[in-house]
């Protein structure tokens, strides 16, 4: 028998952090994160009850060989009362009782499962983690000490003042730790970045951080350090270091966490350990490498429609166990894809019925709502979950990041044409003179110029015929850009809102009788050209136009 | 934009020269009306030497097509160039006009 520990379950702290222990001791032990969440959920369920129910009651944590096999046996340990097994049936492959105080549950494990030492390390590390409460109690001790050391007349400021001021201490040092300011890449057109970090009321260990490495590869990670207090902050400073500075020559996620993994375990005797999600995003095509080490996964939310969780795993927590070697995947990113990453303060978080937000209800978020702004997928997220907590304590740190890519930034046109006109209908055979001079000396196909000179000839009138009900002079600005493979342009009116391609194609079957006059110059316009776009941009109406060049028409 | 004109039997042919668009439309269109109120109740219209065409320029035929059907007449168009000859096709004046490929393929039977 591997005894890996014992839980005690006092606080209502406790019941989620023995959740979080079950959680991760049965996914390490049985790879499926849907049976781990099944356990963790019926174990806060007993614990909840049996915290009510005993003023002091534990549960035990091991792993047997028993007659059905390598077995995990959860065991719940009361002390007035039994706990009440019925609830645990469902979920055991079997549940045992004593009939006076303890009830087991039995979960069969694979048989193929590896458990050497250092396995059973990590797993006793998981179990042992100091609760919230325990490390109060440190906490509490050690201020004590300094008080009574420090000066005897300083009496006044009581334990738990000196304690709050080094929870702040911690919390100090966590919030500086974070980039705060956004947008934090302002100049970056590729990718738009958002997270927010609320702690809970004493310090907890969640952290993002969000930095270029080079001019195109772009690093974000999520992650949560186990314990509270001032040691969970210093944890976490230290990790989030260790991760930039590795990361400054190194573009594996899986190298950085495996580095930073062996960094953190060397010297780790308070056991603490951290979950990360780390991905580095190569911003000119949208390849994200990515390595997950025990952390929620996060989910993408494809612009072309559908919600990808990433559910790989690539190794355990950071920091329990020395030489892992953690795996890493990777996938594209399209333009408009969304990348939502959080912690488990949000999936954990509580509503005043004690019920969990859960992943489900993040998930029915993710896919009923889209963003196109990284902000306010983050806002969605959080202002969500304040709605299901309402007036219920905050437990735990909730921390979300999310990262939109927009695609490579533009690349510079070959040649450009700028033109600002009055609003009369005679400028328009100014623009398609000088617009013919520009296509001529750029040996633009003669198809491709007639098109632009109609497409001139409708937006234009358009704009002069209706955009103004002033008789004042207005000025209209054309923008074309010439590349290699297309030609855009951009027509810029403060006339007022009006969204040309919002009118409903025309009824072109209609014979000569039937036919009503006039609708017809922006279907045209939409047919001849291969995008076009409206946006109501700064007071103006804002059309965009483009059309590929075929490289090997000539006429 | 220039306007010519030429009776080729009983009909009356029309060459166009220049764009037809916003700002050369309602020449165009003042032309046609004096011809139909002439008494011209076949009229050619040829694109030769049209550059391209606006839906400005497709009102324009639309009304002629329909006065001249509205009084026994008939309209004709030839002479499209690739790029207008796809404008016809997109608005789907290529189905309700009567499109040929040259002046002598539509004067005939005419």
């Amino acid at each position: 028998m591997n005894r890996l520990g014992s839980i005690a379950i006092r606080q209502p702290e406790s019941v989620l952090e023995a959740r979080k222990k079950i959680r991760l001791v049965t996914e390490a032990v049985t790879g499926d994160s849907l049976i781990a969440t099944r356990l963790a959920t019926v174990t806060s369920e007993l614990a909840r009850r049996m915290a009510r129910e005993n003023t002091s009651a534990r549960i035990e944590v091991s792993i047997d060989d028993s007659q059905r096999g390598r077995v995990l046996s959860v065991d719940f340990v009361g002390q007035e009362h039994c706990p009440d097994a019925a609830l645990l049936t469902s979920f055991f492959d079997d549940v045992e009782t004593d009939g006076t105080n303890t009830v087991r549950g039995v979960l069969s494990l694979p048989g193929d499962l590896l458990l050497d030492d250092a396995r059973l390390a990590t797993l006793e590390a998981i179990v042992q983690q100091k609760g919230r409460d325990e490390l109060m109690a440190e906490i509490q001790a050690k201020n004590l000490e300094l008080q009574e050391s420090l000066d005897n007349l300083r009496r006044t400021r009581s334990a738990k003042e000196r304690m709050e001021s080094e929870l702040n201490i911690g919390r100090d040092i966590q919030m500086s730790m974070l980039p705060l300011s956004f947008p934090a890449f302002p100049d970056r057109r590729e990718f738009d970045v958002h997270a927010a970090l609320y702690p809970a009321r004493e310090v907890g260990g969640d952290f993002y951080d969000l930095f270029l490495i080079d001019s195109d590869h772009f690093c974000f990670c999520v992650g949560d350090v186990s314990g509270k207090g001032v040691p969970a902050a210093l944890f976490m400073a230290v990790t989030k270091t260790l991760i930039k500075s590795r990361a400054a020559n190194d573009l594996s996620p899986a190298s950085i966490l495996s580095h930073v993994n062996t960094e953190l375990s060397q010297r780790n005797e308070s056991c603490m350990f951290v979950t990360v999600f780390l991905a580095i995003l190569q911003t000119r095509t949208g390849e994200m490498v990515y390595a997950n080490a025990g952390h929620n996964p996060p989910y993408v939310q494809r612009g072309a429609g559908g919600l990808v969780r990433l559910d790989q795993r690539h190794g355990p927590v950071i920091g329990a166990m020395e030489g892992i070697a953690y795996r890493e995947d990777d996938t594209k990113l399209e333009p408009g894809d969304l990348v939502f990453l959080y912690t488990d303060g949000v999936t954990e978080a509580m509503n005043p019925a004690s019920h969990l937000y859960s992943e489900t209800r993040l998930q029915e978020v993710l896919t009923q709502n889209r963003c196109s702004v990284a902000k306010n997928a983050v806002d969605l997220g959080v202002e969500d979950v304040w709605r299901f907590q309402a007036d219920a304590d905050q437990a735990d740190d909730i921390t979300v990041m999310a990262v939109i890519y927009s695609g490579a930034a533009p690349e510079a046109a070959l040649h450009e044409l700028e033109l600002r006109i009055e609003n009369r209908l005679e400028e328009i055979d100014r623009v398609n003179a000088t617009f013919n001079g520009f296509a001529e000396r750029n040996e633009l196909p003669a198809k491709l110029r007639r098109k632009l000179n109609l497409v001139f000839d409708e937006l234009l009138n358009n704009i002069v015929s209706y955009a103004y009900d002033d008789e004042s002079e207005h000025t209209i600005a054309i923008h074309i850009r010439l590349y290699d493979d297309r030609l855009t342009v951009m027509i810029t009116d403060d006339g007022k809102p009006f969204n040309p391609f919002e009118r409903q194609t025309p009824d072109v079957g209609l014979s000569v009788e039937d036919r009503p006059i006039g609708g017809l110059g922006v279907h045209l316009v939409r047919s001849v050209m291969d995008t076009a776009t409206y946006e109501r941009h700064g007071g103006n109406n804002v059309v965009r136009l483009e059309k590929r060049i075929d490289p090997d028409e000539q006429n | 934009m220039n306007i010519s004109t030429e009776n080729v039997e009983s009909v009356t042919v029309v060459r166009l020269e220049g764009n037809l668009d916003t700002n050369t439309s309602s020449q165009a269109q003042d032309r046609l009306n004096q011809l139909i109120e002439g008494g011209a109740s076949k009229i050619l219209v040829n694109f030769a030497d049209v550059d391209f065409v606006s839906s400005a320029g497709l009102r324009i035929l639309l009304a002629t097509a329909k006065k001249l059907t509205g009084s026994g007449g008939n309209l004709r168009i030839s002479n499209l160039n690739e790029t207008v000859a796809e404008v016809f096709e997109i608005s789907g004046f290529s189905t309700i006009l009567n499109v040929f490929g040259s002046e002598q393929e539509a004067l005939q039977g005419f």
